[in-house]
């Protein structure tokens, strides 16, 4: 079969019009890369010879061409990376970078001089991860910019997302790699023009669905893995081997090397997964395969199939773990998780995180730089549900007899915990959000309102508008804006005007506003209605106080607040003594709203958000009042503790 | 004298010895409420009327660590402040009592009254804080070649970030099977001290080295024996208390009835082991 691939291959022009993986495009292929590669495990360099293209589908001329150079992050301490971020070279050996050593077009015409590096996101002058590639001749509409390139890469020690550590390589970001150029209308641009970002601590992915054809040489005991199929491994003799791989309608090309990988394949319906691990994380293998299937089978079920027909997944080594948590596309990196305990998911929920992003960036690619919510918070909020859903609601990250955490919980702690959590809008760029509230904000705020969203809209709702997203805008980079787009169709289509207009009153708070949302039950009180005696003439009042009996009348009355910004309808619960329990509804606008009931029942206790819709209230503790508190719970808490702290003393003494 | 004699006499000391073992006990639960008290206390403050109570009943959910806020570090460092000094407390105290208690199994007959134990207790106190410091550095030195040795090994083959494996199974068995020598000669060390009324630390291990020589069998077997059913005692009290969730006043309080009677019965067969070596060097 390997063989019949590579003939195949060889007869195919590099454009990659056939196809090797999927049996029909599934992205409109506006660039591609061939690329020749050839890893030094000595220097920890590989030389590439790369032939890439891009097709011009605007309907005007484009005179240059923007390209990432992103493993020039590494290559000094005032790229902007390392300015941002806090990675610094292990000696002099550890810094990283790319160079092109040659580039021509498809005509012969030599473009090295025609290279500059741009910083087009914060103007520093020492960051290179963004060229410009000056071309002779415009590209017309239409036409394919073809160029022929020879760079050299080193790679960065110690290893952040892509690095070695000894004979431990993780390559990726390696290859001078075209920037997006967007047409008027797309992401809601107004002019046509490359959208190319440099390389930050918080963001690197936006591209375009390519072709890749890439052949690496190597050391023959060195085990690869890559975000393509295996078409061939080739013994060249010598101690050298050339696996060719084979990748279409992906994001980014990675791929690994080490010597020590153990691998170990599952296949989930038509999708060969292939697991790269460590001899002390084999354990953990059958763990790690079961969460990648339930994060394909939850997403295939509730928003779309996955549509390659291979995945691979790494477990990095120790000397590895920087390589942990990435994705790109078919290949992403989780965590061995071999000194992590059973009743702590860390390793799946990487793994489905991990996965997560591979499917909505491989998928979707939207634009993580400009709107890493559309990135991180959507794939978030489906990690949480998808672990809590497997592993246990309400359980979910930790079960332990005395104590455990549910994976929403976690990104809402981590949320509502952050003291920078309301100093900015959610749609910021992810360099610019301030006081490192990035981390906060982009996966964890965006991940609580998308939860929010749900309990609002309801989960079947919510799953139809990620199809619809999913089914509109696969392979076609959406932006925010589109998916609000797709959440008031589908609200509209379903519930009609229930929710008004549209949803944007929504997202004008929690996507484009700083606020926080704060309900608070302030108190409940029932008194007895008095039986009215009447007046007499003027001269006397009187009323009688009955002793009680079923037709006595009590006046309950239900406080709530809003303490905080955000305005969301709520629903309050309220019991009464008699067993009745009422439903109310409250829209949340104004700042305080009470209830009054009369009957023969006494209120009891209310809970604002009874079924915890809203995750975004950063405090749940003042959302319920009961005139009935038992405080069983502490009382029980504490005569736990209390014989825990006796044992470890008589344990702990000779 | 035979095994099931020793642990037989032994037993028998311990049960006459029970009001030496409540006096105790009621020490460790007064230190460990005065610590538990206020964290109550916090937790009853903090949720008020609030049913976000509900949410401590099967077990501390962490998500609400994020609702309580600010209070919630400062319960944190209440609580660890709190148990350090408890656990301090609580070992000079055990050591404290330790020496009454070693007395009594060490009279040939009769008890002692309470002051005669407390006197006894007070007089055994420093040189029986120095073998205990003593022991437990032994001890801390035995489980570091025995397990920490064998587990830098382990993860510096296996590239692993926890030792693990079979092999390491067979050092934790190991180190269990030896734990019990170093147990048998701090015993019969401060029985020595009990007995002979001397403060002489050094050879008072020298005589626990020595019983322990004499008769190897007879008191390595004793104390394992003991040890064994300790450790399965206390497996058991603490699988108790996890799956424990009484959620009404008086199942909470029966719930402290069991949990504590479960507590004295480990002081029981603590001072088990304490008696049963005593019995063991006769």
């Amino acid at each position: 079969m390997r063989t019949f691939f590579s003939v195949l291959l060889c007869l195919l022009p590099f454009t990659a019009g056939g196809q090797i993986v999927v049996n029909k495009p599934l992205s409109p292929r506006l660039t591609g890369y061939d690329i020749n590669a050839v890893l030094d495990p000595e220097e920890h360099t590989v030389n590439g010879l790369m032939t890439a293209f891009w097709v011009n589908h605007s309907s005007a001329p484009v005179s240059e061409a923007m390209m990432h150079m992103y493993l020039n992050a590494f290559s000094s301490n005032l790229s902007t990376f390392t300015a941002q971020g806090r990675w610094s070279a292990a000696g002099n050996d550890g810094w990283g970078w790319v160079k092109v050593k040659s580039v021509t077009d498809g005509i012969g015409n030599d473009l090295i001089d025609s290279l500059r590096y741009v910083s087009p996101d914060d103007g520093n002058t020492h960051d290179r991860t963004v060229m410009r590639v000056g071309l002779p001749v415009s590209v017309a509409p239409g036409d394919t910019l073809t160029l022929h390139m020879e760079f050299i890469s080193k790679l960065p020690s110690p290893i952040v997302r892509t690095g070695y550590e000894d004979d431990y390589h993780f390559v990726a970001q390696w290859f001078p790699k075209f920037g997006v150029y967007e047409t008027a209308g797309m992401r809601q641009r107004e002019t046509d023009g490359w959208n190319c970002h440099q390389f930050h601590p918080t963001s690197e992915f936006y591209a375009n669905h390519s072709v890749y054809n890439v052949s690496v040489t190597l050391p023959s005991d060195f085990v690869t893995g890559s975000g393509g199929i295996l078409i061939e491994e080739i013994d060249l003799g010598d101690g050298l081997k050339k696996v060719v791989w084979r990748a279409e309608d992906i994001v980014d090309f990675a791929w690994t090397a080490w010597p020590g990988y153990k691998v170990l394949t599952r296949k989930w319906r038509d999708v060969d997964i292939t697991l790269l691990t460590t001899e002390a994380a084999l354990k953990k293998a059958d763990n790690q395969f079961e969460a990648v299937i339930h994060a394909l089978e939850y997403l295939d079920e509730r928003v779309g199939p996955y549509p390659w027909p291979h995945l691979t997944f790494v477990d990095p080594p120790l000397s590895g773990a920087g390589a942990g948590g990435m994705e790109y596309t078919t290949i992403f990196t989780s965590m061995g998780g071999g000194a992590v305990p059973s009743f702590l998911k860390m390793a799946e929920m990487v793994t489905i995180h991990e996965f997560g992003h591979a499917y909505f960036m491989g998928i979707l690619a939207s634009n993580e730089f400009e709107e890493p919510w559309v990135d991180e918070g959507i794939n978030s909020y489906w990690e949480q549900r998808i672990v809590d859903h497997y592993y246990g609601d309400g359980y979910g990250l930790l079960k332990l007899p005395f104590i455990r955490m549910s994976d929403t919980d976690q990104g809402r702690l981590s949320y509502i915990t952050s003291p920078g959590h309301n100093l900015a809008t959610n749609d910021l760029p992810s360099w610019m959000y301030p006081h490192n509230s990035y981390s906060t904000m982009s996966y964890n705020k965006a991940a609580a309102w998308l939860h929010t969203l749900e309990g609002i809209i309801g989960t079947e709702t919510m799953d139809n508008v990620f199809r619809e997203y999913y089914r509109r805008w696969a392979f076609r980079h959406p932006s925010g804006k589109d998916f609000i787009a797709v959440v008031n169709d589908v609200v509209k289509t379903r519930h009609g005007d229930r929710y008004g207009e549209d949803m944007n009153w929504f997202f004008d708070q929690v996507l484009y506003g700083s606020g926080i949302c704060d309900y608070r039950l302030s108190g409940i009180t029932s008194n007895k209605i008095r039986s009215y005696s009447g007046v007499v003439e003027g001269d006397s009042v009187s009323y009688t106080r009955s002793e009680r009996s079923s037709d006595t009348l009590y006046l309950s009355r239900v406080s709530i607040e809003r303490l905080g910004e955000v305005k969301l309808p709520v629903e309050v619960l309220v019991r009464f003594d008699n067993g009745d329990e009422v439903l109310e509804t409250w829209d949340g606008i104004a700042g305080y709203r009470d209830f009054d009931y009369t009957g023969t029942g006494k209120v009891v206790w209310a809970k604002i958000d009874p079924y915890d819709k809203i995750d975004m209230d950063v405090n749940r503790i003042n959302n319920s009042y009961t005139l009935e508190q038992k405080y069983t719970a502490s009382r029980r808490m504490m005569n736990k503790f209390v014989l825990f702290m006796q044992m470890m003393i008589s344990i702990f003494t000779l | 004298m035979s095994l099931f004699k020793a642990l037989k006499n032994g037993a028998v000391n311990v049960v006459s010895s029970y009001k030496m073992i409540l006096l105790v006990w009621i020490t460790t639960l007064v230190l460990a409420l005065a610590v538990a008290f206020p964290l109550k206390a916090s937790f009853n403050m903090i949720f008020g009327s609030s049913m976000a109570i509900e949410r401590l009943n099967d077990g501390f959910d962490i998500g609400l660590a994020g609702d309580i806020g600010r209070p919630f570090g400062a319960i944190m460092a209440s609580l660890s402040a709190g148990a350090f000094v408890v656990g301090t407390a609580g070992f000079f105290l055990m050591t404290f009592f330790a020496g009454g208690l070693f007395r009594r199994f060490t009279l040939a007959w009769g008890g002692l009254r309470v002051s005669e134990f407390l006197r006894a207790s007070a007089s055994n106190f420093i040189p029986f804080l120095k073998i205990a410091l003593l022991m437990m550095f032994i001890i801390g030195a035995y489980t570091f070649v025995m397990i920490g040795l064998p587990g830098i090994l382990n993860m510096t083959v296996s590239g692993s970030q926890m030792p693990s494996g079979r092999f390491m199974y067979l050092f934790y068995g190991l180190w269990a099977l030896g734990l019990p020598v170093w147990l048998v000669v701090a015993d019969a060390s401060r029985r020595w001290i009990a007995s002979t009324g001397s403060k002489k630390v050094f050879r008072a291990i020298g005589s626990g080295f020595r019983l322990l020589r004499e008769r190897f069998w007879l008191s390595y077997l004793t104390v394992l024996a003991v040890f064994l059913l300790n450790t399965l005692f206390i497996a058991l009290t603490f699988w108790f208390s996890a799956r424990a969730l009484p959620d009404r006043g008086m199942e909470v309080f029966l719930f402290f009835l069991a949990a504590q009677s479960l507590f004295i019965l480990r002081l029981f067969m603590k001072a088990w082991r304490y008696a049963a070596v005593c019995e063991s060097a006769q």
